[in-house]
């Protein structure tokens, strides 16, 4: 008897010395909505039931107030291990000299070869470093309303921009409130007009956006101008004029309400969708090409580094490891909404394979129709140029400067950042 | 003073004016916390929606914990502004009833304060912050908003008790009274209206704070109203339903101490009217 | 609690020789405070105006001189958002006073639930800046707007207004909104400002055969002039550094149409995450607040509406 009492205080403080020198780490989510900060405790749950001496926190700031937040703790040393960053503002979270190069985790890591081809160099951005390890990638694809397009006898999804132009034309009719293409003209449209105009060039060069495969920038190219006119002339022939003013929001709302039922978006947005309307409703399509006979998306992701002052880097390794087992990976995009970073998911789930993911499946299928482009993410000029783009297109827009001019102002932003 | 019937029809109009202006929003905010997600964004406008839902806000309290939130803002702001009230009603008094060398610059200072853009506060604030070990505490933002609200609580409370006769303190004061009792027994009876009209603003400054706390505030069981709102608009748009209630929720403290303040605006004459 | 107050704090009771301690000490705090927490962080951010502080040279930040002042100079938008600035303050502030100031005189005197209505006429204050302009920016949408399908429907306007969209109307719009969010901070600050008014001074002045304007004139505004130019003044600063309703309804847009110097400022933080050029937008808001201040300071002054 005495014996068991002995070994149970004797475990008893065990116990207690273990959960005081528990392992703690900081973990900050970027993308944040309460929907998705549940996904990320479950998980986070699992992985603290796997490892008994791990405490996780959460940190969930708001999303648009998320990258002032992690610039001011990572300069300020705070108590941070795991940063979760997304593609735009990569190059200035790793600028800060805050995140580790993940290189020598990789090298030791059997799984690496099961990311998706070509990702890891997507996300390597800053100097071909991968600092960070992609949670979910993001590629635009072409929403449509087929019960609004067939009162229009529409039954097929645009295959090309002209069609698409055509399609919107047709069924645009102010009077009844109708309208076609679901324009964003404000909140960083970037890839909304890239995508439109580069579908009239054949030789982007892959691994950036705004050159050609010769090394020069397109913005003085005549097809460009015939391209933005386009982009244009879906503003002002097939959408609403308010629309200039549009951001995501309106842009779901104006979907959702059918006055525009075209719109080119993430794998994001299917969360919200099907919330608010029945199955049936909507559809996705792949992204219709231009009279190059080819279109450049880009692929968009987020994704987990750890601090260089975390004192558990190899927990947050742990950690970020299990966040890319198939399993949780899986578990994350369908919840989420975006597109699994592991081959072996889209092979065994069928999920990613069917339904309103068809669409990106066959993108990523034919890459010489489809060709995936990357965004000159490493220019510190990067998340300037968004703002620069949204306000002189605006202007065009608004008819204060032509789209030559635009164009000439672009050709002159790119020049100087590429110092070239 | 008594009025015509012609202007009581004539302010009834205008107070109409004013009732409808501001409440159209609410009525807004209000019918989309009660509507399903497929209405929410239905057009033609759903005004009188068939089913009326409360998931909205079970949402609200069962998901997104937002009685830990409602917790932590209503405590938050709650001390803060008792604290920044009663520290303005001392130096606002001090400012109103003696003039000294330094006057003239310290009013200036508070003034000064107020023009100083969130912004370029945002980085120094932080740093020093940070290197105090005060990051993710409540209480840390406590002294913030305190720090926001004193200056100009201090000059509002001066422009209250400037206005308060000095001859009812000193008769106090012949009476027996030291000069904090005059202040507390007499003036700031008097001056309860203005008073009330400075704890509330306070109280709602800090209920509604949202820059600093999504900054300064790490765990999500220290989170306060603002910030959990804001979460509400993510990446992939705004879930309205939610959101909306919540804006509900957080509302109803300041209509209450709204109706609270008007009562004191008026009830704050009469009484220091009776004492005399 | 009194009691305490006084023997901890003023050791003395009564007696005017002892001014000078009982002032130092009613104002300490305050001062402390704001001295801690405002002022000096203030000069750390005056400081970093003059160097080249961003996420891109973190590891190298030092002393760059007067070159982000010479950049914002040079910068069209800049000129632009300081002229609408202008338009801004003055349009929002006007307006809110005297409707403001309308709705104090008016509640003035009691009527039945004037509780009440005083609890929904005042909660635009209530509201946090930004989730008034994301809500108008919804309510006011050029396509499915609630306000446009209103005045439609009612037969007001034909067509929907782009309130947002077109720029002839996007200022307008936002100056709007911002009018309907401060009316209440007049409204509730001079209506406790008009309680305090003796009832006497009205009926002498009746005595005198006083007109109800002429009543409004010598009695109610020169009562109540402390309040009116401190709020005003007050006002004034804080809707230059307030760009919430802005950014939830337009982000400055469209072509910089509703763009301020205080949105200006939040898009150098946000796109070029250079906070050193933005620290230099402060320093100018900053100056050009000063400069008003001293200006107006002086002119209230001298017309004696008393001190303040």
């Amino acid at each position: 008897m005495k014996k068991i009492l002995l070994l149970t205080v004797f475990l008893l403080v065990a116990v207690f010395a273990f959960s005081s020198s528990k392992i703690v780490l900081n973990m900050v989510q970027v993308f944040t909505s309460p929907s998705r900060t549940e996904v990320l405790q479950n998980i986070i749950n699992q992985f603290e039931a796997l490892h008994p001496n791990v405490q996780i926190n959460l940190i969930s700031p708001p999303y648009s107030t998320a990258y002032q937040k992690i610039y001011l703790m990572l300069s300020t040393n705070q108590p941070l291990d795991i940063v979760e960053v997304g593609d735009w503002s990569l190059e200035g979270v790793v600028e800060l000299g805050k995140l580790v190069d993940l290189r020598p985790y990789i090298a030791t890591w059997d799984a690496s070869n099961d990311i998706v081809p070509g990702l890891m160099k997507a996300v390597s951005v800053t100097g071909g470093i991968p600092y960070i390890i992609p949670n979910g990638v993001y590629a635009k694809a072409l929403f449509y309303r087929p019960d609004i397009l067939v009162k229009y006898g529409i039954t097929t999804p645009p295959k090309t921009m002209d069609e698409l132009y055509s399609d919107c034309l047709k069924i645009t009719d102010p009077k009844k409130n109708q309208y076609g293409f679901d324009f964003r003209g404000t909140g960083l449209p970037t890839n909304f007009i890239d995508i439109i105009i580069t579908s009239y060039i054949n030789d982007i060069d892959p691994n950036n956006m705004y050159k050609l495969t010769n090394g020069q920038l397109w913005f003085k190219d005549p097809r460009t101008l015939e391209g933005l006119k386009k982009y244009i002339d879906f503003y002002k022939y097939t959408a609403p004029k308010d629309s200039i003013n549009w951001g995501f929001d309106e842009q779901v709302n104006a979907f959702v309400a059918g006055t525009t039922p075209f719109l080119f978006q993430d794998p994001d947005t299917t969360g919200l969708l099907k919330t608010m309307l029945k199955p049936d409703q909507w559809m996705t399509a792949p992204l219709p090409v231009g009279p190059s006979g080819k279109v450049y998306p880009s692929y968009g992701f987020g994704g987990w580094g750890i601090t260089t002052y975390s004192k558990n880097k190899d927990m947050a390794w742990e950690f970020i490891k299990f966040f890319t087992t198939p399993k949780i990976s899986a578990y994350f995009c369908k919840d989420y909404g975006a597109l699994p970073v592991l081959k072996s998911v889209y092979e065994s789930d069928p999920y990613f394979s069917q339904g309103v993911f068809k669409a990106w499946q066959y993108m990523f299928e034919h890459p010489e129709t489809y060709v995936f482009t990357s965004y000159p993410l490493n220019n510190k000029k990067w998340t300037e140029w968004n703002e620069f783009q949204q306000d002189t297109m605006q202007q065009v827009l608004l008819g204060n400067m032509t789209p030559q001019e635009a164009l000439n102002k672009w050709y002159d932003f790119w020049k100087d950042a590429f110092s070239m | 003073m008594r009025k015509s019937r012609k202007y009581k029809i004539l302010r009834a109009i205008m107070l109409s004016i004013y009732l409808i202006a501001a409440i159209i929003p609410i009525y807004w905010i209000i019918l989309t916390s009660f509507k399903v997600p497929s209405e929410l964004y239905a057009y033609p406008i759903i005004y009188f929606p068939k089913v009326l839902t409360l998931s909205n806000y079970s949402y609200l309290f069962s998901f997104a914990h937002f009685s830990i939130y409602f917790k932590n803002s209503l405590l938050l702001s709650a001390i803060s502004s008792i604290i920044s009230t009663l520290l303005s009603i001392f130096s606002g008094y001090a400012l109103a009833r003696y003039s000294f060398k330094l006057k003239g610059f310290v009013i200036g200072l508070l003034f000064f304060s107020q023009m100083i853009p969130a912004y370029l506060l945002m980085v120094p604030q932080y740093s020093m912050f940070s290197n105090l070990g005060l990051i993710n505490s409540l209480t840390a933002l406590g002294i913030l908003y305190v720090n926001i609200a004193a200056a100009f609580s201090t000059i509002m409370a001066r422009g209250f008790f400037v206005r308060i006769p000095r001859s009812l303190e000193e008769a106090a004061m012949i009476d027996g009274c030291s000069r904090i009792g005059a202040l507390f027994r007499i003036t700031v009876p008097l001056a309860m209206p203005g008073i009330a009209a400075i704890f509330s603003f306070s109280f709602i400054n800090d209920w509604n704070e949202l820059f600093t706390a999504a900054l300064f505030l790490n765990s999500d069981d220290r989170y306060t109203i603002p910030v959990a709102l804001y979460s509400f608009i993510s990446k992939a748009g705004i879930q309205w339903g939610v959101l909306s209630a919540g804006l509900v929720v957080a509302l109803i403290p300041t209509i209450i101490i709204f109706a609270f303040m008007q009562k004191f605006i008026i009830s704050g004459l009469t009484q220091g009217a009776l004492k005399e | 609690m009194v009691r305490l107050l006084e023997r901890r704090v003023l050791h003395v009771r009564r007696g005017a020789k002892s001014a000078p301690l009982f002032i130092f000490w009613m104002i300490l705090p305050v001062i402390l405070i704001v001295s801690i927490f405002t002022f000096y962080p203030t000069i750390n951010g005056i400081i970093l105006s003059f160097e080249n502080y961003s996420v891109f040279n973190f590891a190298n930040i030092h002393f760059v001189g007067l070159k982000n002042f010479k950049k914002i100079l040079v910068d069209p938008l800049f000129w632009t958002a300081l002229w609408n600035t202008l338009w801004w303050i003055v349009l929002s502030v006007a307006f809110q006073f005297v409707l403001g100031f309308g709705l104090a005189l008016l509640m003035r005197e009691p009527f039945k639930g004037r509780g009440i209505y005083a609890g929904f006429v005042f909660y635009p204050w209530a509201l946090s800046g930004f989730a008034i302009g994301i809500l108008w920016s919804w309510l006011l949408n050029g396509q499915f707007g609630f306000i446009n399908d209103i005045l439609v429907k009612l037969r007001i306007v034909s067509q929907s207004i782009n309130f947002l969209s077109d720029p002839s109307w996007a200022f307008f719009s936002v100056i709007l909104v911002n009018v309907w969010y401060g009316i209440p901070f007049f409204a509730i600050m001079l209506l406790a400002a008009l309680q305090s008014i003796p009832e006497e001074l009205y009926e002498s002045a009746q005595i005198d055969g006083a007109g109800t304007f002429s009543r409004f004139f010598h009695v109610t505004v020169p009562y109540v002039s402390s309040t009116i130019f401190a709020t005003l003044l007050l006002r004034v600063i804080w809707v230059m550094n307030f760009p919430d309703v802005i950014y939830g309804m337009t982000r400055g847009g469209p072509g910089g149409t509703t763009n301020i110097l205080a949105t200006y400022m939040i898009n150098i933080v946000y796109y070029k995450n250079d906070y050193s050029l933005a620290s230099a937008v402060g320093v100018f808001i900053i100056t050009i607040l000063m400069v008003y201040s001293i200006f107006y300071l002086q002119f209230t002054s001298k017309h004696g509406s008393g001190e303040f």
